[in-house]
């Protein structure tokens, strides 16, 4: 009886876990993909916002850094512009690829 | 009128102990305060869950294995076995952001994680430390990150400027995401909040939808803690593997 005791809960337990677990991976990917697409397309669209946002402030930081200490005036700035919109468009491009179910990103926010 | 005007006034950062070395301000903040007592609300969850470690555990013991093998399960998935190395790194980070998001839900607290000065920090942080795993891994051969694979080699003077940009505006879209996220959603619950003095007897209905978006809110806090650590996560792999 002492012996028996124990393990038989604990095997109850596992049973339990194991049931839900095979239940929550049938349910697994349609739930969780429901919770990413459907309450946070503005979460997504705030990120697409910021990644374009980001390299453009980056490409004009370069190019204006450039401009003031190399003394390349206007021309930094302008080809900084457009390196930074390139770049932006390239984060873009690649948070969207993560999204749509590309191996590593696929499940991320 | 007042109220209704200082939705932003939860973000003023107030110093609680006054301290200066020279001309640099170092006062202990509320913002301080704060992240003082998530490192030891962490502290106790993690230490206080192990203590009276069971193999069938507790509340307490669940939540604090749960949030392990969670965080030990994203490195391994998105970093690899040799991730794991970096796995107290990744831990406190993820520990650190999801409790400041939490922990600035609880009214009259306040939200570290909405200084961009805070999460700035943890973005460069993040961000050198990756460029130095990097170098050390593969000392010179790691810039050949910022030439894509496969690319054709004329194309080079182009794309090599357009990839260093992108790569110095991860620590800029890692920062602002997380800075973001936390500061519109608290704005705008206090916005509704204010909304509800001013409408008077119509007031409940800005009460509700600030319930709703109270749930909204707790998404968003374990959300964005997530996508931070996931993004660390991506680096390190980046930096780790090349491409």
């Amino acid at each position: 009886m002492s012996e028996s005791g124990p393990p038989d809960p604990l095997r109850r337990l596992g049973d339990e876990i194991d049931q839900a677990r095979s239940r929550a991976d049938e349910e697994g990917p349609a739930g969780r993909g429901d919770v990413t697409a459907g309450g946070n397309a503005l979460g997504f669209g705030l990120r697409v916002g910021i990644e374009l946002l980001a390299a453009l402030c980056v490409g004009l930081a370069l190019g204006w850094l450039a401009d003031r200490y190399v003394g390349t005036r206007p021309w930094g700035l302008i080809l900084g512009f457009f390196l930074g919109s390139a770049a932006g468009m390239m984060n873009v491009f690649r948070a969207v690829r993560g999204m749509g179910g590309g191996p590593p990103a696929g499940r991320g926010g | 009128m007042a109220e209704v005007s200082a939705p932003l006034e939860q973000f003023v950062i107030k110093p609680l102990v006054p301290l200066h070395i020279g001309s640099l301000d170092i006062s202990y903040t509320n913002s301080a305060l704060l992240m003082t007592v998530v490192v030891a609300l962490i502290m106790a969850l993690l230490v206080g869950a192990t203590r009276g470690a069971a193999l069938v555990p507790g509340r307490l013991q669940s939540l604090a294995e749960l949030s392990y093998e969670f965080v030990a399960g994203m490195v391994r998935e998105n970093v690899g076995t040799e991730g794991i190395e970096y796995f107290p790194l990744v831990f406190s980070i993820f520990m650190f952001v999801l409790f400041g998001n939490f922990i600035g839900l609880i009214p009259y607290s306040f939200t570290f994680t909405g200084q961009i000065v805070v999460t700035f920090a943890l973005a460069i942080f993040v961000f050198l430390l990756v460029t130095v795993v990097g170098v050390i891994r593969h000392g010179l051969h790691f810039f050949t990150l910022f030439f894509p694979p496969g690319a054709p080699v004329f194309m080079a003077p182009v794309l090599v400027p357009i990839e260093i940009i992108s790569y110095l505006s991860r620590p800029i879209s890692l920062g602002i995401r997380l800075f973001a996220n936390m500061m519109a959603g608290h704005t705008m619950m206090a916005v509704f909040a204010g909304f509800t003095i001013t409408l008077g007897i119509f007031g409940f209905l800005p009460i509700a939808i600030n319930v709703a978006m109270f749930a909204l809110e707790m998404i968003v806090c374990a959300l964005q803690a997530y996508v931070f650590t996931i993004l660390t996560c991506l680096y390190l792999r980046d930096a780790i593997h090349l491409h």
